[in-house]
């Protein structure tokens, strides 16, 4: 278990900027996931914490102490690559002891570490086989042992769960939870995979174009989200956004117009807006979006089609702007296309500004 | 059956059989010459078959009698093994030089690295014989005349074998070597480990493309190695060969079989991983 700190960590590519001024502090024990989309920087980062990238400046520390110039190997980190890179000219036992061969271990000690890896991970009976023999869920068992068998301070798994069917992946991910409670380690996770994320993390790390949007518990980024990315890149589906003109602000209160292109207003309670502030983009979750009467804080929505999934039903339409619009409606049967009308509940409504940044009343 | 698809089936199979005939055809071409020194050798003693021409062998016990007699009363069984140690020495050095410059070049970024790979690519380019007379005098220079590190030495930097080798290594996952770095494996201990390992289909077949072009090599041995000594067995079929040699045309033929018969036997065995190694390298050495 160990502590691990990133300050002011930024890393180019010759002139492409991918990180930009990180700062992030992992506790001890932490399982921590860095979500984002394809090309946001989240595996870079994760290859410059355990060396196989040199950040271009900023500092890492392992537990109190600066590990930049630490080659890969002795800063105590182990990884879990996506396409698990075991040796395929290897044992199972062969792969998982190769690091404490490579350490000059005797054969004695690198056997018994690797068996009790292999009963953390079942795999007591895989040992004489070869990666090739392996389904996906096994060899990434494998990989996975490989890095206990390091014994590291900090595991670092670069979206090791991709490559599996949608069955395995889930169970994978309940066994990677109950190896970290096992284990006590630090984990640190990459995914592109929202729920994923949501599914493991302590914390959240949400990245976009290299910047940190929003680091925190996966509930406190899905219902306070920092940014219009955050709010939309975390949940399924996701939130929806609507354009609004602000038509009148007073004390404690601001009343929105032209709602997703409707001639209709919405009044919110909102201590402290900014009455310079002409335009907003209002952001509401499927789940605070609900079918009502027609009436003044109601927009009207042309539903194309319905998503009837069992426990719950999304309803797929368009504001009479264009802007799209999901409604969790469980109970009712739908066939074909509808015209409704949706009212918000207010307390699920999130405000952002033309740049996308979170408007907050005063005190929140 | 319609009649459309009958005509379609009818012309498939003339296809194929006109396929067939031409194969057979070239297959005859190639194997005539080898069969009619067997023919030649195994013949009986005294028959010229110039005079009594046929297709088959008449005699077992006089080929083995002639191959016995160029074994044992020639210099050709030295030159086997001098021929042998040449081709296996060349070849273990070829290996392990190309596969540690083919694993910098393929997997590992340095100054310079492109220009290099360039430079060692285009020497592909310039024939032997350009090259003989500059690479005779530098083994002049070093006093390696009629030794076996003259005839070694100067082959064992292919580019060729680095070309093959690169074109492999850089089909290895770049994860496995990052993750043997993570196990802690040092630059050297990656090659030996994981690249080499993973390499070998390769180096089989960089290994028996350098047997049978090392075995068949003429030029090289005959105007770095003119002692004796040091001959090779292409060097001693010369000899035969030679326009005053006295020797009867059935042992002339003898002692070609015996110069064919091991990439012969090479070539029947790795069959498949020497057409492997020719559709990966797109040439054939």
């Amino acid at each position: 278990m160990a502590e691990l700190e990133i300050k002011s960590v930024s890393k180019s590519f010759g002139s492409v900027e991918v990180l930009r001024d990180i700062n992030l502090k992992i506790a001890s024990g932490e399982f921590v996931v860095f979500v984002g989309p394809s090309g946001c920087g989240k595996s870079t980062l994760l290859r410059t914490i355990t060396g196989l990238e040199i950040e271009t400046s900023g500092d890492i520390s392992i537990d109190g102490k600066r590990v930049n110039d630490v080659d890969p190997a002795r800063r105590g980190t182990a990884m879990v690559f996506q396409s698990y890179a075991l040796y395929p000219h290897m044992t199972v036992a062969e792969n998982m002891g190769f690091g404490l061969k490579m350490a000059g271990e005797p054969k004695a000690i690198i056997r018994e570490k690797v068996s009790q890896a292999a009963a953390i991970l079942r795999l007591e009976k895989l040992l004489d086989r070869r990666p090739a023999q392996l389904s996906g869920g096994q060899k990434q068992r494998v990989a996975i042992g490989r890095a206990i068998v390091r014994n590291p301070k900090v595991f670092l798994f670069d979206e090791p769960l991709s490559n599996l069917d949608a069955e395995l992946r889930v169970n994978m991910r309940a066994e990677l939870i109950d190896l970290h409670r096992r284990l006590g380690a630090t984990m640190i996770y990459v995914t592109h995979d929202q729920v994923e994320a949501m599914t493991l993390a302590d914390r959240i790390v949400v990245l976009n174009g290299g910047i940190v949007q929003q680091f925190g518990r996966p509930l406190d980024l899905y219902d306070d989200p920092d940014n219009r990315f955050v709010a939309g890149f975390i949940g399924s589906p996701k939130m929806n956004f609507l354009d609004a003109v602000v038509l009148e602000t007073g004390p404690g209160h601001v009343t929105l117009g032209k709602l997703g292109g409707s001639d209709r207003s919405l009044r919110l309670a909102f201590d402290g807006f900014d009455p310079s502030i002409k335009e907003v983009v209002v952001g509401i979750r499927p789940e605070h979006a609900r079918l009502g009467e027609s009436g003044p804080d109601t927009v009207p929505v042309s539903v194309g089609f319905a998503e009837e999934l069992g426990d719950v039903t999304y309803l797929h339409g368009k504001t009479p702007g264009r802007s799209p619009m999901i409604i969790r409606s469980d109970k009712g049967r739908f066939s074909g296309q509808i015209d409704c009308n949706v009212a918000f509940d207010p307390a699920g409504v999130r405000l952002f500004d033309a740049d996308g940044r979170r408007l907050r009343a005063d005190g929140n | 059956m319609s009649a459309a698809n009958r005509a379609i089936v009818a012309e498939l199979y003339t296809w194929r059989f006109l396929k067939w005939v031409v194969a057979i055809c070239v297959a005859i071409v190639a194997v005539f010459p080898i069969w009619w020194m067997v023919n030649v050798v195994f013949a009986d003693p005294g028959v010229p078959v110039s005079i009594n021409p046929r297709l088959y062998p008449t005699s077992l016990g006089s080929g083995l009698s002639k191959i016995q007699t160029i074994l044992t009363e020639t210099a050709y069984l030295r030159a086997y093994f001098v021929t042998i140690a040449y081709a296996l020495l060349t070849i273990l050095g070829m290996l392990l030089i190309g596969s540690m410059a083919a694993f910098e070049f393929a997997l590992f970024d340095f100054p310079g690295k492109r220009i290099l790979f360039g430079l060692v690519m285009l020497s592909l380019m310039v024939p032997t014989v350009v090259t003989i007379i500059p690479t005779y005098l530098l083994v002049a220079d070093l006093g390696w005349l009629n030794t076996m590190q003259g005839l070694v030495v100067p082959g064992l930097a292919s580019a060729f074998g680095l070309f093959l080798l690169v074109q492999f290594m850089r089909t290895l996952p770049r994860e496995m070597i990052e993750a043997a770095r993570l196990d802690g494996a040092s630059h050297f201990k990656i090659y030996w480990y994981i690249a080499l390992p993973l390499s070998r289909n390769a180096m089989v077949t960089l290994a028996i493309l350098t047997f049978m072009k090392t075995w068949g090599n003429f030029a090289w041995p005959l105007i770095v190695a003119p002692k004796p000594e040091i001959y090779t067995v292409g060097q001693v079929v010369g000899l035969f060969n030679a326009p005053f040699s006295h020797q009867t045309v059935d042992v002339v033929m003898t002692a070609n079989l015996l110069a064919v018969l091991p990439p012969l036997l090479f070539f029947l065995i790795f069959q498949r991983k020497i057409v492997e190694g020719i559709a990966m390298s797109g040439s054939k050495g």
